[in-house]
């Protein structure tokens, strides 16, 4: 048979060093071993990695895994996280930090604006985000703040339509 | 044979995807057949993740949003792949994301310290030494590294082909890349650990 190093398909010699060879295979590759110091070598360095990783575990996975997953699949995905899910699928991830920026920035200028003191209840609601300590939270947070700057510039723009 | 399910030919065998079958059920509103998928793939999941991340509470934390995502894709679910593909394609996805996020730092930073989340060596009736155990510590660090030291498509196809026995051509799918870029990746990948690893035979 051809040397599997010498043709560049090495990955026959990382196969048999698992012994996932085919078995049909195995008897020719054992043969050529024989005569071939440097695929001997190659399949003794690979057996030496092949044991190392086996010993790699990972640690059990922890017993409160699926009450923790079904108490997320309980909750209902607010739009705004769909819309997320949506733009981090499409790969336009990175706009995320600067749309998140840019609603900072536009409801900071909203507020100055308009003097908008908001209810109660959404004061404390945006407290309550600001204090948690997640990145992901603060970002939804964000995301949220922005989505009602965009809803209040369309009840504005309404509003100075109906006036004219 | 259910006919709404694909069959995928490899080596000249047939065989029926009961994980696509599943999951179609759940489309069909069964979840308790979301639970078998989930009995079923969690370990193996999770246990990418952590090799991929090599820190257990990130690797929990991406294996709950891949099933998060299956589920809340499950009304347009459609069998265009073997199920395992469609769930690691999404690990990946996620994993490589929180490693180009920098959570490698955290990773990075319990690789210089005795992991807590690492299991206890599994040695029948015989209480380790302390010289035993500490060797056995630093030969996982090493490989740790290694591992964690290979890019990260290499990492994931070498942890897809070794701990997960797939073939190149699942890896290739799962990647989104040409069979021969698979083969390429794992020649690479396994040439650098020979190098980091062999002298430990």
């Amino acid at each position: 048979m051809k040397c599997p190093i010498d043709s560049r398909e090495t990955e026959v010699l990382v196969a048999y060093s698992s012994g996932l060879l085919e078995p049909e295979k195995a008897p020719v590759l054992s043969a050529h071993l024989e005569s071939c110091p440097a695929c001997r070598e190659f399949v003794h360095a690979q057996k030496a990695v092949w044991d190392a990783l086996d010993g790699f575990q990972a640690p059990p996975v922890s017993a409160d895994f699926n009450r923790r997953l079904y108490q997320q699949i309980d909750q209902p995905a607010s739009w705004i996280a769909r819309l997320m899910r949506s733009l981090q699928e499409s790969g336009l991830r990175q706009l995320v930090p600067i749309a998140a920026s840019a609603g900072v920035v536009l409801m900071a200028g909203l507020l100055l604006q308009h003097n908008v003191t908001a209810p109660q209840a959404q004061r404390q609601v945006a407290v309550d985000s600001i204090q948690a300590i997640q990145p992901e939270e603060v970002e939804n947070a964000l995301n949220e703040m922005e989505a009602l700057s965009q809803l209040s510039r369309h009840v504005d723009a309404g509003n100075a339509d109906s006036k004219m | 044979m259910n006919e709404r399910v694909k069959t995928f030919v490899g080596a000249g065998v047939t065989a029926v995807d009961l994980d696509a079958e599943l999951m179609l059920r759940v489309r069909d509103g069964d979840g308790a057949s979301f639970g078998v998928l989930l009995e079923k793939h969690r370990v193996p999941v999770v246990h990418f993740l952590y090799r991929m991340v090599q820190d257990h509470a990130v690797a929990e934390e991406l294996a709950q949003e891949v099933f998060l995502r299956v589920y809340r894709s499950r009304a347009t679910y459609e069998p265009t792949a073997k199920f395992t593909t469609w769930l690691f394609r999404i690990a990946t996805h996620l994993a490589l994301n929180a490693l180009r996020d920098g959570r490698r730092d955290r990773a990075q930073e319990r690789l210089d310290e005795t992991s807590p989340d690492m299991p206890a060596r599994q040695v029948p009736d015989v209480r380790p030494s302390v010289e035993q155990s500490m060797v056995y510590q630093a030969k996982l660090d090493e490989v740790r590294r290694a591992v964690a030291g290979l890019p990260e498509k290499q990492r994931a196809a070498v942890l897809m082909h070794k701990y997960h026995e797939m073939e190149y051509t699942q890896i290739a799918k799962v990647l989104n890349c040409s069979e021969s870029a698979v083969k390429s990746l794992l020649f690479r990948a396994y040439e650098t650990l020979r190098a980091r690893l062999a002298h430990m035979a």
